[in-house]
Protein backbone atom coordinates (compact mmCIF):
# COMPACT_ATOMS: atom_id res chain seq x y z
CA UNK A 1 0.00 0.00 0.00
CA UNK A 2 2.75 2.47 0.97
CA UNK A 3 4.80 1.28 -2.00
CA UNK A 4 1.97 2.12 -4.32
CA UNK A 5 1.64 5.54 -2.80
CA UNK A 6 5.25 6.43 -3.12
CA UNK A 7 5.17 5.23 -6.69
CA UNK A 8 2.25 7.50 -7.45
CA UNK A 9 4.00 10.40 -5.83
CA UNK A 10 7.05 9.61 -7.88
CA UNK A 11 5.02 9.61 -11.05
CA UNK A 12 3.47 12.93 -10.12
CA UNK A 13 6.82 14.45 -9.28
CA UNK A 14 8.21 13.36 -12.61
CA UNK A 15 5.23 14.81 -14.38
CA UNK A 16 5.88 18.13 -12.58
CA UNK A 17 9.50 18.02 -13.59
CA UNK A 18 8.57 17.47 -17.23
CA UNK A 19 6.07 20.30 -17.01
CA UNK A 20 8.70 22.62 -15.58
CA UNK A 21 11.05 21.67 -18.40
CA UNK A 22 8.45 22.53 -21.00
CA UNK A 23 7.82 25.94 -19.43
CA UNK A 24 11.54 26.56 -19.16
CA UNK A 25 11.97 25.83 -22.84
CA UNK A 26 9.25 28.32 -23.61
CA UNK A 27 11.06 30.97 -21.59
CA UNK A 28 14.30 30.30 -23.38
CA UNK A 29 12.44 30.62 -26.65
CA UNK A 30 11.30 34.09 -25.49
CA UNK A 31 14.81 35.17 -24.65
CA UNK A 32 16.02 33.93 -28.00
CA UNK A 33 13.26 35.83 -29.77
CA UNK A 34 14.32 39.08 -28.16
CA UNK A 35 17.88 38.55 -29.31
CA UNK A 36 16.61 37.74 -32.76
CA UNK A 37 14.62 40.92 -32.80
CA UNK A 38 17.74 42.96 -32.28
CA UNK A 39 19.82 41.17 -34.89
CA UNK A 40 17.07 41.12 -37.49
CA UNK A 41 16.36 44.79 -36.93
CA UNK A 42 20.03 45.54 -37.42
CA UNK A 43 19.98 43.67 -40.70
CA UNK A 44 16.95 45.55 -41.97
CA UNK A 45 18.47 48.85 -40.92
CA UNK A 46 21.62 48.01 -42.82
CA UNK A 47 19.57 47.26 -45.91
CA UNK A 48 17.72 50.55 -45.60
CA UNK A 49 20.91 52.48 -45.15
CA UNK A 50 22.42 50.93 -48.27
CA UNK A 51 19.36 51.85 -50.24
CA UNK A 52 19.45 55.44 -49.05
CA UNK A 53 23.13 55.69 -49.84
CA UNK A 54 22.50 54.51 -53.37
CA UNK A 55 19.70 57.06 -53.77
CA UNK A 56 21.94 59.85 -52.58
CA UNK A 57 24.76 58.83 -54.87
CA UNK A 58 22.38 58.90 -57.81
CA UNK A 59 21.19 62.36 -56.81
CA UNK A 60 24.77 63.60 -56.55
CA UNK A 61 25.67 62.19 -59.95
CA UNK A 62 22.72 63.92 -61.58
CA UNK A 63 23.60 67.22 -59.91
CA UNK A 64 27.19 67.05 -61.11
CA UNK A 65 25.80 66.65 -64.58
CA UNK A 66 23.68 69.77 -64.31
CA UNK A 67 26.62 71.84 -63.05
CA UNK A 68 28.54 70.99 -66.18
CA UNK A 69 25.59 71.79 -68.40
CA UNK A 70 25.03 75.07 -66.55
CA UNK A 71 28.66 76.08 -67.04
CA UNK A 72 28.45 75.45 -70.74
CA UNK A 73 25.22 77.35 -71.18
CA UNK A 74 26.43 80.31 -69.14
CA UNK A 75 29.62 80.46 -71.17
CA UNK A 76 27.65 80.44 -74.40
CA UNK A 77 25.43 83.25 -73.16
CA UNK A 78 28.43 85.26 -72.06
CA UNK A 79 30.08 84.89 -75.45
CA UNK A 80 26.95 86.00 -77.23
CA UNK A 81 26.63 89.04 -74.97
CA UNK A 82 30.28 89.90 -75.46
CA UNK A 83 29.82 89.89 -79.20
CA UNK A 84 26.81 92.12 -78.82
CA UNK A 85 28.73 94.57 -76.68
CA UNK A 86 31.56 94.72 -79.14
CA UNK A 87 29.17 95.33 -82.01
CA UNK A 88 27.39 98.11 -80.12
CA UNK A 89 30.70 99.72 -79.30
CA UNK A 90 31.97 99.59 -82.86
CA UNK A 91 28.76 101.09 -84.12
CA UNK A 92 28.66 104.09 -81.80
CA UNK A 93 32.24 104.85 -80.86
CA UNK A 94 32.97 107.42 -83.52
CA UNK A 95 29.83 109.29 -82.68
CA UNK A 96 30.74 109.39 -79.01
CA UNK A 97 34.31 110.49 -79.66
CA UNK A 98 32.96 113.33 -81.76
CA UNK A 99 30.55 114.25 -78.99
CA UNK A 100 33.37 114.37 -76.48
CA UNK A 101 35.55 116.50 -78.65
CA UNK A 102 32.72 118.88 -79.42
CA UNK A 103 31.98 119.34 -75.75
CA UNK A 104 35.62 120.01 -74.94
CA UNK A 105 35.48 123.25 -76.87
CA UNK A 106 31.90 124.03 -75.98
CA UNK A 107 31.88 126.82 -73.48
CA UNK A 108 29.09 129.09 -72.19
CA UNK A 109 30.45 131.80 -69.95
CA UNK A 110 27.88 132.89 -67.39
CA UNK A 111 27.98 135.03 -64.30
CA UNK A 112 27.24 133.08 -61.12
CA UNK A 113 23.53 133.12 -60.42
CA UNK A 114 23.91 134.70 -57.02
CA UNK A 115 25.72 137.74 -58.42
CA UNK A 116 24.44 140.85 -60.14
CA UNK A 117 26.06 142.96 -62.74
CA UNK A 118 27.86 145.88 -61.14
CA UNK A 119 26.46 149.02 -62.67
CA UNK A 120 29.09 151.59 -63.34
CA UNK B 1 -17.48 10.16 -4.75
CA UNK B 2 -15.75 7.03 -3.69
CA UNK B 3 -16.18 6.56 -0.04
CA UNK B 4 -14.40 3.26 -0.17
CA UNK B 5 -10.67 3.02 -0.99
CA UNK B 6 -9.98 2.91 -4.76
CA UNK B 7 -8.97 -0.29 -6.42
CA UNK B 8 -5.88 -0.57 -8.62
CA UNK B 9 -7.50 0.32 -11.91
CA UNK B 10 -9.12 3.38 -10.53
CA UNK B 11 -5.89 4.53 -8.98
CA UNK B 12 -4.19 4.14 -12.29
CA UNK B 13 -6.79 6.09 -14.18
CA UNK B 14 -6.76 8.84 -11.58
CA UNK B 15 -2.99 9.01 -11.85
CA UNK B 16 -3.12 9.24 -15.59
CA UNK B 17 -5.70 11.96 -15.37
CA UNK B 18 -3.56 13.97 -13.03
CA UNK B 19 -0.47 13.53 -15.15
CA UNK B 20 -2.36 14.56 -18.22
CA UNK B 21 -3.67 17.59 -16.41
CA UNK B 22 -0.22 18.67 -15.36
CA UNK B 23 1.05 18.20 -18.88
CA UNK B 24 -1.84 20.14 -20.33
CA UNK B 25 -1.31 23.05 -17.98
CA UNK B 26 2.36 23.17 -18.85
CA UNK B 27 1.65 23.13 -22.56
CA UNK B 28 -0.85 25.93 -22.26
CA UNK B 29 1.50 28.03 -20.23
CA UNK B 30 4.29 27.39 -22.68
CA UNK B 31 2.03 28.39 -25.58
CA UNK B 32 1.10 31.65 -23.84
CA UNK B 33 4.73 32.45 -23.28
CA UNK B 34 5.58 31.70 -26.90
CA UNK B 35 2.76 33.83 -28.26
CA UNK B 36 3.74 36.74 -26.05
CA UNK B 37 7.34 36.30 -27.09
CA UNK B 38 6.45 36.54 -30.78
CA UNK B 39 4.43 39.66 -30.18
CA UNK B 40 7.25 41.29 -28.27
CA UNK B 41 9.64 40.27 -31.00
CA UNK B 42 7.61 42.02 -33.65
CA UNK B 43 7.11 45.17 -31.57
CA UNK B 44 10.73 45.40 -30.57
CA UNK B 45 11.97 44.88 -34.08
CA UNK B 46 9.61 47.44 -35.54
CA UNK B 47 10.58 49.99 -32.91
CA UNK B 48 14.30 49.54 -33.49
CA UNK B 49 13.96 49.68 -37.24
CA UNK B 50 11.78 52.77 -37.20
CA UNK B 51 14.12 54.58 -34.82
CA UNK B 52 17.16 53.94 -36.95
CA UNK B 53 15.32 54.70 -40.16
CA UNK B 54 14.37 58.11 -38.86
CA UNK B 55 17.93 58.83 -37.89
CA UNK B 56 19.20 57.74 -41.29
CA UNK B 57 16.56 59.78 -43.10
CA UNK B 58 17.50 62.91 -41.17
CA UNK B 59 21.15 62.34 -41.96
CA UNK B 60 20.56 61.99 -45.67
CA UNK B 61 18.20 64.90 -45.77
CA UNK B 62 20.96 67.06 -44.33
CA UNK B 63 23.42 65.74 -46.91
CA UNK B 64 20.98 66.41 -49.69
CA UNK B 65 20.33 69.96 -48.52
CA UNK B 66 24.06 70.57 -48.34
CA UNK B 67 24.47 69.36 -51.88
CA UNK B 68 21.64 71.58 -53.09
CA UNK B 69 23.11 74.64 -51.40
CA UNK B 70 26.49 73.89 -52.90
CA UNK B 71 24.91 73.68 -56.32
CA UNK B 72 23.14 77.01 -55.84
CA UNK B 73 26.39 78.58 -54.79
CA UNK B 74 28.13 77.22 -57.85
CA UNK B 75 25.41 78.55 -60.13
CA UNK B 76 25.54 81.95 -58.53
CA UNK B 77 29.31 82.08 -58.86
CA UNK B 78 29.01 81.31 -62.55
CA UNK B 79 26.52 84.09 -63.11
CA UNK B 80 28.66 86.52 -61.18
CA UNK B 81 31.79 85.67 -63.13
CA UNK B 82 29.92 86.14 -66.36
CA UNK B 83 28.65 89.56 -65.33
CA UNK B 84 32.08 90.67 -64.25
CA UNK B 85 33.50 89.60 -67.58
CA UNK B 86 30.97 91.70 -69.42
CA UNK B 87 31.55 94.71 -67.23
CA UNK B 88 35.25 94.42 -67.73
CA UNK B 89 34.80 94.35 -71.46
CA UNK B 90 32.72 97.51 -71.34
CA UNK B 91 35.34 99.23 -69.25
CA UNK B 92 38.02 98.30 -71.76
CA UNK B 93 35.94 99.72 -74.58
CA UNK B 94 35.41 102.96 -72.74
CA UNK B 95 39.11 103.30 -71.97
CA UNK B 96 39.85 102.67 -75.61
CA UNK B 97 37.41 105.39 -76.55
CA UNK B 98 39.01 107.85 -74.15
CA UNK B 99 42.49 107.19 -75.44
CA UNK B 100 41.23 107.76 -78.99
CA UNK B 101 39.74 111.04 -77.84
CA UNK B 102 42.93 112.06 -76.10
CA UNK B 103 45.00 111.53 -79.17
CA UNK B 104 42.50 113.50 -81.27
CA UNK B 105 42.53 116.60 -79.12
CA UNK B 106 45.52 118.00 -80.92
CA UNK B 107 43.40 118.60 -83.99
CA UNK B 108 41.17 120.99 -82.08
CA UNK B 109 43.86 123.61 -81.90
CA UNK B 110 44.58 123.47 -85.63
CA UNK B 111 41.52 125.38 -86.82
CA UNK B 112 42.59 128.91 -85.86
CA UNK B 113 39.26 130.65 -86.07
CA UNK B 114 37.58 128.03 -83.95
CA UNK B 115 40.50 127.90 -81.56
CA UNK B 116 40.49 131.61 -80.92
CA UNK B 117 36.78 131.53 -80.29
CA UNK B 118 37.30 128.70 -77.88
CA UNK B 119 40.08 130.57 -76.11
CA UNK B 120 37.94 133.65 -75.77
CA UNK B 121 35.04 131.72 -74.33
CA UNK B 122 37.24 129.81 -71.96
CA UNK B 123 39.03 132.89 -70.75
CA UNK B 124 35.78 134.75 -70.11
CA UNK B 125 34.53 131.74 -68.24
CA UNK B 126 37.73 131.79 -66.22
CA UNK B 127 37.38 135.46 -65.40
CA UNK B 128 33.79 134.96 -64.33
CA UNK B 129 34.77 132.09 -62.06
CA UNK B 130 37.76 133.85 -60.51
CA UNK B 131 36.13 137.27 -60.12
CA UNK B 132 39.58 138.68 -59.41
CA UNK B 133 40.86 142.08 -60.46
CA UNK B 134 44.28 140.69 -61.38
CA UNK B 135 44.73 137.57 -63.46
CA UNK B 136 47.69 135.91 -65.14
CA UNK B 137 46.86 133.84 -68.21
CA UNK B 138 49.31 131.09 -69.01
CA UNK B 139 49.39 129.83 -72.58
CA UNK B 140 51.56 127.63 -74.78
CA UNK B 141 54.51 129.42 -76.30
CA UNK B 142 53.11 129.16 -79.76
CA UNK B 143 49.67 130.40 -78.66
CA UNK B 144 50.81 133.67 -77.07
CA UNK B 145 49.68 135.91 -79.90
CA UNK B 146 46.32 134.23 -80.23
CA UNK B 147 45.81 134.24 -76.51
CA UNK B 148 46.64 137.94 -76.31
CA UNK B 149 43.93 138.57 -78.89
CA UNK B 150 41.52 136.42 -77.01
CA UNK B 151 42.32 138.07 -73.68
CA UNK B 152 41.62 141.54 -75.02
CA UNK B 153 38.24 140.53 -76.35
CA UNK B 154 37.52 138.44 -73.30
CA UNK B 155 38.18 141.29 -70.90
CA UNK B 156 35.63 143.38 -72.79
CA UNK B 157 33.08 140.59 -72.67
CA UNK B 158 33.74 140.09 -68.98
CA UNK B 159 33.05 143.73 -68.32
CA UNK B 160 29.83 143.55 -70.31
CA UNK B 161 28.58 140.52 -68.47
CA UNK B 162 29.61 141.34 -64.92
CA UNK B 163 30.33 145.02 -64.84
CA UNK B 164 33.72 144.33 -63.32
CA UNK B 165 37.11 145.01 -64.83
CA UNK B 166 40.08 142.69 -64.95
CA UNK B 167 43.75 143.29 -65.59
CA UNK B 168 45.07 140.24 -67.43
CA UNK B 169 48.69 139.42 -68.22
CA UNK B 170 49.64 136.72 -70.71
CA UNK B 171 52.56 134.39 -70.07
CA UNK B 172 53.72 131.84 -72.60
CA UNK B 173 55.13 129.37 -70.11
CA UNK B 174 53.00 126.29 -70.78
CA UNK B 175 54.87 123.55 -72.64
CA UNK B 176 54.18 123.16 -76.35
CA UNK B 177 53.48 119.46 -75.93
CA UNK B 178 50.03 119.89 -74.49
CA UNK B 179 47.07 120.08 -76.83
CA UNK B 180 46.08 123.65 -76.12
CA UNK B 181 43.98 125.90 -73.89
CA UNK B 182 45.01 128.20 -71.04
CA UNK B 183 45.53 128.26 -67.31
CA UNK B 184 44.39 131.22 -65.30
CA UNK B 185 45.90 132.19 -61.99
CA UNK B 186 44.60 134.92 -59.74
CA UNK B 187 46.77 137.90 -58.95
CA UNK B 188 47.43 136.70 -55.45
CA UNK B 189 48.54 133.35 -56.90
CA UNK B 190 46.09 131.57 -54.64
CA UNK B 191 43.56 130.36 -57.20
CA UNK B 192 44.39 128.30 -60.28
CA UNK B 193 41.90 127.51 -62.99
CA UNK B 194 42.97 124.87 -65.48
CA UNK B 195 41.20 125.37 -68.80
CA UNK B 196 43.58 123.39 -70.97
CA UNK B 197 42.10 121.03 -73.51
CA UNK B 198 43.53 118.00 -71.70
CA UNK B 199 42.03 118.97 -68.40
CA UNK B 200 38.66 119.71 -69.94
CA UNK B 201 38.65 116.35 -71.66
CA UNK B 202 39.52 114.64 -68.42
CA UNK B 203 36.64 116.32 -66.64
CA UNK B 204 34.30 115.40 -69.44
CA UNK B 205 35.42 111.77 -69.37
CA UNK B 206 34.30 111.61 -65.81
CA UNK B 207 31.13 113.68 -65.99
CA UNK B 208 29.78 112.22 -69.19
CA UNK B 209 30.01 108.58 -68.20
CA UNK B 210 26.24 108.03 -67.82
CA UNK B 211 25.62 109.63 -71.18
CA UNK B 212 28.43 107.66 -72.79
CA UNK B 213 27.05 104.46 -71.37
CA UNK B 214 23.62 105.17 -72.80
CA UNK B 215 25.05 106.10 -76.19
CA UNK B 216 27.35 103.13 -76.49
CA UNK B 217 25.44 100.34 -74.84
CA UNK B 218 21.89 101.53 -74.45
CA UNK B 219 20.02 102.21 -71.24
CA UNK B 220 20.14 99.83 -68.33
CA UNK B 221 17.07 97.58 -68.54
CA UNK B 222 17.09 97.04 -64.79
CA UNK B 223 17.01 100.68 -63.87
CA UNK B 224 13.66 102.13 -62.92
CA UNK B 225 14.26 105.73 -61.98
CA UNK B 226 15.88 108.57 -63.79
CA UNK B 227 15.75 111.96 -62.15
Amino acid sequence: MAGQQSQSIQTLLEAEKEAAKVVQQARQYRVQRLKDARSEAAKEIEEYKKQKEAEFKAFEASHAGTTQAAQVSVDKETDAKQKEIRAQYEASKDKVVKKLLDRVVLVKPELHRNLHKVEA
Amino acid sequence: MASRPLNDDEVLSEMNKMVAFIKQEALEKAREIKVKADEEFAIEKAKLVKQEQQAIDAQYEKKRKGAEVAQKIAQSTLTNKSRLKLLQQREEHIQDLFSTARSSIDTLAKNEGQYVQFLEGVIVQGFLSLLEPDVTVYAREKDVKLVQQAVDSASKQFNEISGRTVKATVEGSLSNDIAGGVKLVSGTERITLDNTLDERLRLLEDRMLPEIRADLFGLNPNRKFYT
